[in-house]
C-alpha cells in the first residue's frame, strides 16, 4: 500500500485551548455544520468556550492534524461511550463516533484516515468496547462513503432519528465491531 | 396520528393501560418471578416481593411513561409496557413484558397498539418510538410489525444482555405513522 503524501498524512492529538482559532475555522462554516445540530459559530470565543466546556472534559475528543503531529489542525473526531450500556458501574460495550473536517481539506481522504485511526485507538484503549457506531444523514452521501471506506458496515436507515435545526432527519447507521477487527487482522497472526 | 384497520387473523383482544400502584406488586410477581418472561429482559427473575416493591417504588412510579397492561373489564395487571427516554428527547424506547398465561392471544400486540395511540400525545417532543429485539425472538418482532412498527436494521453486537453480546433488530414507529388495528 502506498504511503499517503506527507501533507495528507493524518495524526490525531488532544486539543488545547490554543486550538480555538483552528476549530473556529470549520465550526463557523455553514457547509461544515450543515448536518450538525449546532449553529455556525460567529465568534472565536464560542470555539474557545466549546473547547473548555465540551472538548477537554470529553472522554475521547481529538484534533485531526495533517503533515505530522505539529501540523495544521483541520478537523476533529470524537468517540463517546453510550451511557445506556453502562450498568452497575460497568464500562460501555458500545460507543458512537462523530467527526468534522474543514471544507478546504475535503476530498483528500483525510476523514477516512481519521476515522480508521480513531476506531483503532478506541478499540485499543477500551478493551471492553464491542461496537463502534456512526450515523450519517441520508442526504450526506460523502459522509456515508467516508465510513464505508474506513471499513464500517452500513446496517440500515433510522427514521426521524434526530431533529436537525427543527426538522426530523433520517440517518444511515453504520458500525465497526470487535469481530470486524478479528477478520481484518493480517494472515501472519494465524500461524500454528 | 391516523389509525386504520388491518387484516386480523384473531378476534380482537381489548386491553387497557393504566398507571401502576404499589398494590400491584403481587400481580407483578406473576411475570417478574418467571424466568421465561424475564429471559429477554435486562433484569433477573425476582424471588421475593420486597425487592420488587422497591423496583415499583423507585423505578416504576417515577418513570415518565410506564403502564400496567390490563384485560378489558379486569383491573389486575397481566403485564407492563413502558416508553423510556433516550439521550435524545425526540426518541424513546418501547419495552414490554407479559405474564406467560397470556402469551399467544394477541395481548402484547393490543398493548403496543394502545401505547402507540397514547404516547405521542402524552410525551412532549416525541417523534420516534423505537424497539429493539434480539434477532432470534421472532415472536416479539411479529408483535411489533402487527402493531405498525417498521423493521429498520440489524444492529450488530449492539448490547450485552446477561453476559452475552446480542445482535438486535431495531424497529421504529414515528408520529406520522399509522397504528394498525384489528377489525372489531
Amino acid at each position: 500500500m502506498e504511503r499517503p503524501a506527507p501533507e495528507t498524512e493524518v495524526t490525531l492529538r488532544e486539543f488545547t485551548e490554543a486550538d480555538a482559532e483552528a476549530l473556529f475555522a470549520w465550526a463557523s462554516d455553514p457547509r461544515v455544520v450543515l448536518f450538525q445540530r449546532r449553529e455556525a459559530y460567529a465568534r472565536v470565543d464560542e470555539a474557545r468556550r466549546y473547547i473548555l466546556d465540551h472538548v477537554l472534559p470529553h472522554p475521547w475528543y481529538r484534533a485531526i492534524c495533517v503533515g505530522g503531529g505539529g501540523g495544521a489542525v483541520v478537523g476533529s473526531i470524537s468517540v463517546k461511550p453510550d451511557p445506556a450500556e453502562e450498568r452497575g458501574g460497568r464500562r460501555s460495550s458500545r460507543a458512537s463516533l462523530g467527526y468534522r473536517v474543514a471544507h478546504g481539506y475535503w476530498g483528500r481522504g483525510i476523514a477516512t484516515r481519521a476515522v480508521q485511526a480513531a476506531a483503532e485507538a478506541a478499540f485499543a484503549e477500551w478493551p471492553w468496547l464491542v461496537r463502534l457506531e456512526a450515523v450519517a444523514d441520508v442526504e450526506n452521501p460523502a459522509s456515508q462513503r467516508v465510513l464505508e471506506k474506513a471499513g464500517f458496515v452500513r446496517e440500515g436507515v433510522l427514521r426521524s432519528y434526530v431533529v436537525l435545526k427543527g426538522t426530523p432527519r433520517d440517518m444511515v447507521v453504520f458500525s465497526f465491531v470487535d469481530t470486524d477487527r478479528e477478520r481484518n487482522k493480517p494472515v501472519e497472526a494465524h500461524k500454528d | 396520528m391516523e389509525q386504520s384497520t388491518g387484516q386480523g387473523a384473531q378476534p380482537a383482544v381489548e386491553v387497557t393501560l393504566r398507571r401502576f400502584t404499589l398494590a400491584d406488586v403481587d400481580a407483578m410477581m406473576a411475570w417478574a418471578s418467571d424466568p421465561l418472561a424475564a429471559a429477554p429482559c435486562r433484569w433477573e427473575p425476582y424471588t421475593s416481593t420486597e425487592p420488587l416493591l422497591a423496583y415499583l417504588r423507585d423505578a416504576v412510579l417515577p418513570h415518565p411513561w410506564f403502564r400496567a397492561i390490563c384485560l378489558a373489564g379486569d383491573d389486575r395487571p397481566v403485564g407492563a409496557i413502558s416508553v423510556s427516554p433516550t439521550d435524545d428527547g425526540c426518541r424513546a424506547e418501547l419495552g414490554y413484558v407479559l405474564a406467560r398465561a397470556h402469551w399467544g392471544k394477541g395481548v402484547a400486540t393490543a398493548a403496543v397498539r394502545r401505547a402507540l395511540a397514547q404516547v405521542f400525545g402524552e410525551v412532549e417532543g416525541l417523534l420516534r418510538v423505537e424497539a429493539l429485539v434480539d434477532v432470534p425472538n421472532v415472536a416479539s418482532q411479529r408483535v411489533l410489525e402487527k402493531a405498525g412498527f417498521t423493521r429498520e436494521a440489524v444492529l450488530r453486537r449492539y448490547c450485552v444482555l446477561k453476559g452475552n453480546v446480542k445482535d438486535m433488530v431495531i424497529h421504529s414507529f414515528i408520529s406520522t405513522d399509522t397504528v394498525l388495528l384489528e377489525l372489531d
